[in-house]
């Protein structure tokens, strides 16, 4: 009801249910869910094979970290599991032994050591960390990280701590004491390999969690990651990326502001989302997922540098499962950001434009799932803009699509398609106004039978889903002409649905609920019963 | 407070007489602790009475409710008090909250005093640590969960159950937000604290006693496992509470444990606690229906990563659900593991139910069962009507076996409609050919076949497509339903009576009106019933069939349709309200407002009618209970005195005369309830009164002008009513004795809540359109004074617009002039900073017909009237305020109506307490201040071109300079349409 005219009375006034999303959603900074990206790159990653596996420290030999590369030639990998700790336990003592024994082939019998070390680390699928930590290694591999040791006594010792950061929490964050020594060594004196090596060990230190992130920021850790990340090609510049990607991924937003303002960090990006392969173009997507999701400087940045393009383009060539994920999450997140930007940028008819929903529709099509519901996220806040936007999305083919998966799609797609069918049918808001209704999508949406995937949301436990199907509902009572909503929505049981939330502990959705059946079900409903 | 021997003492022996019999001592002690309260440290010292040993366990008790209750008022930090805090008044001071120290005291030490506790002192002591929780949870209290995790862990190393589960009952309760919250970062971050803290603790335990069970399940004593399944229950629901927001990670990575327990648990029975009485089994359902809550939401969210293990739990719910028998204690189990599988039947994995045979196998063994009526059922409808009604008719049954098991037909039907139709028909031929062979002792298979032809109907009542496919309405109806509805004994298998009613109003647009007028008799007879669940159900049918409507809006049935049964229907209205327990039947009195709404009302119905009424109100009074019977009851007063009076303007004062003294009563008892009725009630007879208002009235006039009454916010919407009622009707009284003066006071401290600023300018604006100009000079001042404070100290949306609209009607009712020159009094200039900052910029968000209208009006006059405005020094402002005019005309009505602004609630819904409800009969109808304009586009064109016509040429540059394009192009538009071009 409308009353804010004062002249003359009208009925007692219900609660406003406000619009759907309306407004461009971004997405949370805390995940509690699995990262998805995890099923597929994880974020701690285990070294088998050393970065200077190949002779020249520059080739391919290196794992991608999956765990499934083919283990080194030597392993044994039935190995009780005692006997590998017990193992571990002397190969510590003897690396103690080791750096204790200062006569003739000190070096290399350090080496020899810590190459024992690491080999107990690298070859089963449960690692003895534990063994190795009980036993003292982390202070002793500090030791062996000493200034102007020899760099493969460096890359062993690297190599122990990357696996040894791989592990659990509480094993990860004992490498504290290893931090400001793995950091020096990443710095342009450095060796590659060596240098590889520790970003690695880092990168895992930061994959961990906020408080290590912090903490690695807090030692600079940034800076020479980021430089590591600026040549054309190489394991290196994947490697930091990697590293990168992890580091800036907050909640704090200042690790990835201050990533974009470091000299030659942007032009990096661009270049590489431009030439290079796509194992380094998914490392730099996921960096540009973290930079866009947290940081509005960046994302400003990343938008004026044609960063969308390249992404579209990308989306629109490549079929590797891996790359499209943060490619179109990186996409949406630059979609969800400022709203001036993405004006000026997604002009409804450019090129630009038509590329993305092309792409976009190309991913919601696709048969993952999470594909589908990152794809119709970006929709959301696509249609979140201008009415010329929303007319896109409407006369697009994807309309057919969204219709379909509101009703028939897992939970999770079925959730973020609501939104998209949701803003395509209110205007924009401007100023303190409501935003308005565009009745002909709507009568055509709900024509198309959308209305009974909104009310089974309704249903949901979950309350955004609740909360968007409430909302939807409040626009096909108020919009469909002639009163037809009311009737739709008794007819697909959506007055039951609204009902359940009589006494809701959530008193938004309770209210909305109580209203709209108040409101349209209540006492003056009867009066304008027909006959069938 | 100190702790000492002589607190102790106090506290006891308060508690102790809290809990005496004897009202005298009760009340005593009960204001001593109330006192008390309001000492510092009053709540530790009843938590340390709470912890002595030595007290008795009663007292001790009554301590811990009492702790419970004091943190409820006080934990929170007092807030602010909220601006619109002048009208609640008297809405309870805060209490003063518990100091910073005190809290930091009370939440170390409730932790091991609860664990320490007995069974109902723990439970207590629980309750109040999740109020605690509720502020402080846990960013002030970061030592509470890893308390509770190390506890645990120690309780768990000695099995000592009682403490495991006092834990696990806590974590329960604190984690409850996640179950309602909205998804925010903050939530999410709380959520991750948990999960990061619990996640692996829960499971820890989880397992630890699912061994314990697995160990002793078949050789150990109840009474050892039933705090083992307890404890596995509130694991259950904990991991409900932490899933729900999203599937964490922790809990995705370790579902083969978890998935694997809770199939252990819906596949296995363990005999010796199942039959070690009935509260055995209870247990062991209570887990196992946990266990379907979970796997619900696994399913309805996660479906691909429950897929694996979807087939296993579908059959083991198949399975379970044959077990289930009808005993009423296995209901919730029933209900949740039918909810499971109607969540498949409309998932992506529908499929499940696509073998041959499942559907027909689902309805025989599960739905046909949980539908047909049990004892319960039976017990429920003789002893309870208004729940059974509640659940039966009014969709309050969601959590009923009869309801679920429909809706898991419903959910199959999505993917498998036509299989599901035949074999439905078929079943329901079944239950009546079962029936007709032994009707008396088989008529509940008839009640099962009504009942699932209503549930499975397409539609409810009132749409167009109120139909079924299972039967054929029409022939169903006649050779089901009529033999019930004609049935010679009213009281006869009353549950098939109150059956066939409710099919005949659920289809009632459906059925003839030649037949349904054959029945009328019918339904007025069954209103003698002597089951309140028949007469409610006769009576309601009544009252939905007098509200169908055809095609084209017509009532279907009409006063002369009804006539020949009136009095007689109404005679047994009123005599089903003297029924045992319909005295205050909604049913019955909805239907006498409904009848009334309808029915020529001839002096032979009015008379009894309002006696009758009036009878009941004034027995109502002494102790007003149901407020849906009340507020049918005035509503029916009101349609009576409405439609009466409309025929026949003389029974207006025998209206009076009857129903003067119930008023009075109302307002001389303080029957704070009724006050909103009562003065709508009074509002509507002073307006159907001419003038002079009868001389007894004025004591109300009086007593309406005293503050008191506009404290209480409910009142405030109906006191302005009866004061536009008064003012309109009797605007001479007002101007004698300084009434002005108060009705003016009224207003001002109305418009300065936010709550109520609404309700003052009604009393405003009455006052305005009302009174001559000459009456109201003096006090124009202060009017503008008060407006113009108000604007500067808070400036929302919806004051300005109500502002527009007051200097709209001013405007239109006493000319531009005495608006420009009164307002420029208060300041110099003043008007034309209104002007800019107000009046143009905002006149395009006015809403509502007769408000766009006034204002177009108003500001048209403005424009072609007033001397500053016509300036050409002004021309800009001019140009502005016609843009503005064409942009609010050239909205759509549905746009502006469709906004809605920080409005007050003042109705919420029917309620206890005093809370204003409209009385829809005795409402007011929107009266439009320029009724002799007609359309105010029109008004606007015409006037500008008799303006325009004096200076040529001079207007069509201004608005070429000042106007939008689109607006400028509008304009056109319409000077063509009333052919009046703008020279």
């Amino acid at each position: 009801m409308a009353d804010d005219a004062s002249l003359l009375r009208r009925d007692p006034i219900k609660s406003s249910v406000g619009n759907v999303a309306a407004q461009r959603r971004r997405r949370q900074a805390v995940a509690v869910g699995k990262e998805r990206r995890e099923s597929l790159v994880r974020a701690k990653r285990f070294c088998r094979i050393g970065v200077s596996g190949s002779a020249n420290g520059e080739g391919d030999g290196e794992g991608d970290g999956d765990g499934d590369v083919s283990p080194d030639i030597d392993m044994v990998v039935d190995e009780e599991q005692s006997v590998l700790e017990a193992q571990t336990s002397s190969a510590v003592e003897e690396l103690k032994a080791a750096i204790a024994y200062q006569g003739k082939g000190a070096m290399q019998k350090r080496v020899s050591a810590l190459r024992e070390l690491r080999r107990l680390l690298s070859k089963s699928e449960f690692p003895p960390v534990e063994a190795a930590l009980n036993a003292g290694a982390i202070p002793i591999l500090v030791q062996c990280l000493s200034f102007g040791s020899p760099d493969e006594q460096l890359l062993e010792a690297a190599w122990c701590l990357t696996n040894i950061a791989a592990g659990k929490p509480e094993q990860t964050k004992a490498l504290l004491p290893a931090l400001p020594m793995l950091i020096a060594h990443i710095g342009e004196k450095s060796s590659l390999p060596v240098a590889e090596q520790c970003a690695w060990a880092l990168g895992n230190v930061a994959g961990e969690g906020e408080e290590l992130r912090n903490i690695l920021l807090s030692q600079g850790a940034l800076l020479p990651l980021a430089r590591m990340m600026l040549p054309n090609k190489g394991s290196t510049v994947r490697t930091a990326a990697w590293a990168l990607s992890n580091l800036i991924k907050g909640p704090d937003s200042r690790g990835a502001t201050d990533l974009i303002k470091i000299d030659g960090v942007l032009d990096a990006i661009v270049r590489h989302l431009k030439k290079a392969d796509e194992e380094l173009a998914t490392e730099i997507a996921w960096v540009v997922v973290y930079l866009s999701a947290l940081s509005n400087f960046a994302t400003n940045l990343l938008v004026k540098n044609d960063v969308v393009q390249l992404l579209v383009e990308r989306l629109a060539t490549s079929s590797s499962l891996q790359l499209l994920i943060p490619v179109l999450r990186g996409l949406g997140n630059l979609v969800a950001g400022d709203t001036n930007t993405t004006h000026t940028l997604l002009l409804p008819g450019s090129e630009v434009t038509d590329g993305v929903v092309k792409v976009v529709v190309k991913c919601l099509k696709s048969e993952h799932r999470v594909l589908k519901k990152e794809a119709a996220w970006v929709l959301s806040n696509i249609a979140a803009g201008s009415v010329e936007h929303k007319r896109l999305i409407y006369s697009s083919e994807a309309l057919p699509w969204l219709i379909r998966l509101v009703s028939s799609a897992p939970f999770d797609v079925r959730k973020e398609v609501a939104y998209v069918l949701g803003n395509l049918c209110v205007g924009p808001t401007e100023g303190d106004a409501r935003p308005y209704l565009i009745q002909e999508h709507l009568v055509s949406l709900v024509g198309g039978g959308c209305l009974s995937g909104f009310i089974d949301l309704v249903r949901s436990a979950d309350t955004e889903a609740a909360r968007v199907g409430l909302q939807f509902i409040e626009l096909v009572l108020r919009g469909m002409p002639n009163g037809e909503g009311l009737k739709l929505v008794e007819r697909e049981d959506g007055i039951e649905a609204m009902e359940r939330f009589q006494f809701h502990e959530n008193e938004d959705l309770r209210n909305m609920a109580n209203g709209l059946v108040d409101k349209y079900f209540g006492e003056d409903y009867g009066d304008d019963e027909l006959a069938g | 407070m100190e702790w000492n021997q002589e607190t102790l003492q106090f506290l006891s022996q308060c508690f102790l007489h809290t809990l005496s019999p004897s009202p005298a001592p009760r009340r005593q002690a009960e204001s001593s602790l109330a006192d008390a309260a309001d000492r510092p440290s009053f709540a530790l010292a009843v938590l340390r009475l709470v912890a002595e040993p030595s007290v008795d366990e009663q007292i001790r008790q009554a301590a811990a409710v009492n702790f419970k209750n004091h943190l409820r008022t006080r934990w929170a930090p007092a807030s602010p008090a909220p601006d619109g805090s002048a009208a609640d008044g008297a809405a309870a001071a805060a209490a003063a909250p518990i100091p910073d120290p005190e809290k930091e005291q009370i939440k170390a030490l409730i932790v091991p005093l609860m664990l320490s506790s007995s069974a109902r002192i723990q439970s207590q002591l629980s309750e109040a640590l999740a109020v605690i929780s509720k502020h402080d949870f846990p960013k002030q209290w970061p030592a509470l969960l890893p308390d509770l995790v190390a506890n645990l862990q120690k309780a768990s190393q000695a099995s000592d159950y009682a403490s495991i589960n006092g834990i696990l009952g806590t974590a329960d309760s604190i984690f409850g937000k996640f179950l309602y919250q909205y998804k925010t970062n903050d939530l999410l971050l709380d959520l991750k604290y948990c999960l990061d803290n619990f996640a692996a603790p829960l499971l820890e335990i989880f397992l630890r006693t699912a061994k314990l069970i697995d160990e002793t399940a078949s050789s150990g004593q109840a009474v050892n496992l039933r705090p083992l399944f307890e404890s596995q229950r509130l694991c259950c629901r904990i991991f409900y509470s932490l899933n729900v927001q999203e599937l964490p990670e922790f809990f995705e990575d370790h579902m083969p444990e978890w998935m694997g327990e809770f199939q252990k648990y819906l596949t296995t029975r363990y005999p010796v606690l199942e039959s070690s009485g009935p509260d055995g089994l209870v247990l062991v359902d209570e887990l196992r229906a946990a266990v379907c809550e979970n796997i619900s939401l696994y399913m309805e969210k996660n479906e691909d990563e429950f897929k694996d293990y979807l087939d296993k739990f579908a059959s083991a719910v198949w399975s379970l659900l044959g077990d289930v028998t009808q005993s009423s204690s296995r209901d919730r189990l029933a209900i949740t593991a039918i909810k499971f599988l109607t969540t498949v039947s409309t998932s992506v994995h529908h499929k499940l139910f696509e073998s041959e045979g499942v559907i027909q196998q689902i309805c025989q063994s599960i739905v046909i069962p949980n539908v047909r009526l049990r004892e319960d059922d039976e017990e429920l409808f003789e002893m309870n009507y208004v729940e059974f009604i509640r659940r039966d008719m009014e969709g309050s049954d969601l959590d009923t076996r009869r309801r679920i098991a429909c809706e898991l037909l419903k959910g199959i039907a999505t993917y498998h409609k036509a299989e599901v139709t035949a074999i439905v028909s078929a079943q329901i031929q079944n239950l009546l050919s079962s029936y007709a062979a032994n009707p008396a002792a088989n008529w509940k298979d008839k009640d099962c076949a009504i009942y699932l032809v209503v549930s499975l109907a397409t539609k409810k009542a009132g749409s167009n497509a109120v139909t079924t496919d299972v039967v054929n309405v029409e022939s169903f109806f006649t050779s089901v339903i009529v033999p019930e509805l004609q049935s010679q004994n009213v009281n006869e298998f009353p549950m098939l009576k109150a059956g066939a009613l409710k099919f005949f109003t659920l289809f009632r647009t459906q059925i003839a009106k030649g037949i349904t007028m054959q029945l009328f008799p019918d339904l007025v007879r069954y209103l003698t019933s002597e089951c309140n669940v028949v007469h409610s159900y006769a009576a309601s049918c009544i009252e939905k069939l007098l509200l169908v409507r055809d095609e084209g809006g017509k009532a279907r049935y009409t006063s002369a349709d009804i006539s020949p049964f009136l009095m007689v229907m109404m005679n047994n209205l009123f005599t089903a309200l003297r029924f045992p327990e319909s005295e205050e039947n909604p049913y019955i009195m909805k239907c006498i407002m409904r009848v009334l709404g309808v029915a020529d009302i001839s002096q032979g119905i009015a008379a009894p009618c309002i006696a009758g009424l009036t009878s009941i109100l004034n027995e109502v009074c002494k102790n007003p209970k149901d407020p849906v019977f009340n507020h049918y009851l005035f509503e029916s007063v009101a349609v009576l005195v409405r439609r009466a009076c409309e025929k026949d303007a003389s029974l207006i004062s025998s209206f009076e005369g009857s129903l003067f003294p119930s008023l009075q009563t109302i307002l001389a008892n303080d029957v704070t309830e009724f006050f909103p009725y009562a003065f709508q009630l009074l509002a509507q007879l002073v307006e159907l009164n001419r003038p002079p208002i009868p001389a007894n009235y004025m004591p109300i006039f009086e007593i309406l002008l005293s503050p008191d009454l506009w404290n209480r916010g409910p009142n405030v919407p109906a006191l302005v009513r009866l004061l536009q009622a008064f003012l309109q009707k009797s605007p001479n009284e007002l101007s004698q004795g300084g009434r002005l003066s108060q009705v003016l006071g009224i207003f001002n401290k109305l418009v300065l809540s936010a709550s109520t600023e609404e309700q003052g300018f009604f009393v405003l604006n009455t006052v305005i359109e009302n009174l001559d100009y000459s009456l109201i000079v003096p006090y124009i001042p202060h009017i503008w004074h008060a407006l113009f404070t108000r604007l500067q100290n808070r400036r929302t949306m919806k004051f300005v617009k109500s502002l527009l609209i007051f200097m709209s009607l001013f405007l239109v009712k006493h000319g531009p002039s005495n608006l420009v020159d009164s307002m420029n009094a208060v300041q110099p200039n003043i008007f034309v900073m209104i002007l800019e900052q107000i009046w143009i910029p905002n006149l395009r968000l006015i809403a509502g017909n007769v408000e766009r209208k006034l204002t177009v009006v108003a500001s048209t006059r403005l424009l072609c009237e007033s001397p500053f405005l016509l300036d050409a020094a002004a021309s800009r402002h001019w140009g502005k305020m016609l843009d503005s005019i064409m942009t609010l005309l050239s909205r759509p009505e549905e746009d502006t109506l469709a906004e809605e602004a920080d409005a007050p609630d003042v109705a919420e819904n029917v309620g206890y307490t005093a809370t204003f409800v409209n009385l829809h009969h005795a409402g007011r109808k929107e009266e439009d201040p320029l009724k002799d304009i007609r359309e105010p586009r029109e008004f606007l064109v015409t006037s500008l071109a008799r303006l325009a016509a004096l200076s040529p040429g001079k207007y069509p540059q201004i608005i070429s300079e000042n106007l939008d394009p689109a607006n400028q192009n509008a304009l056109l538009q319409l000077c063509s349409t009333y052919n009046c071009p703008i020279v």
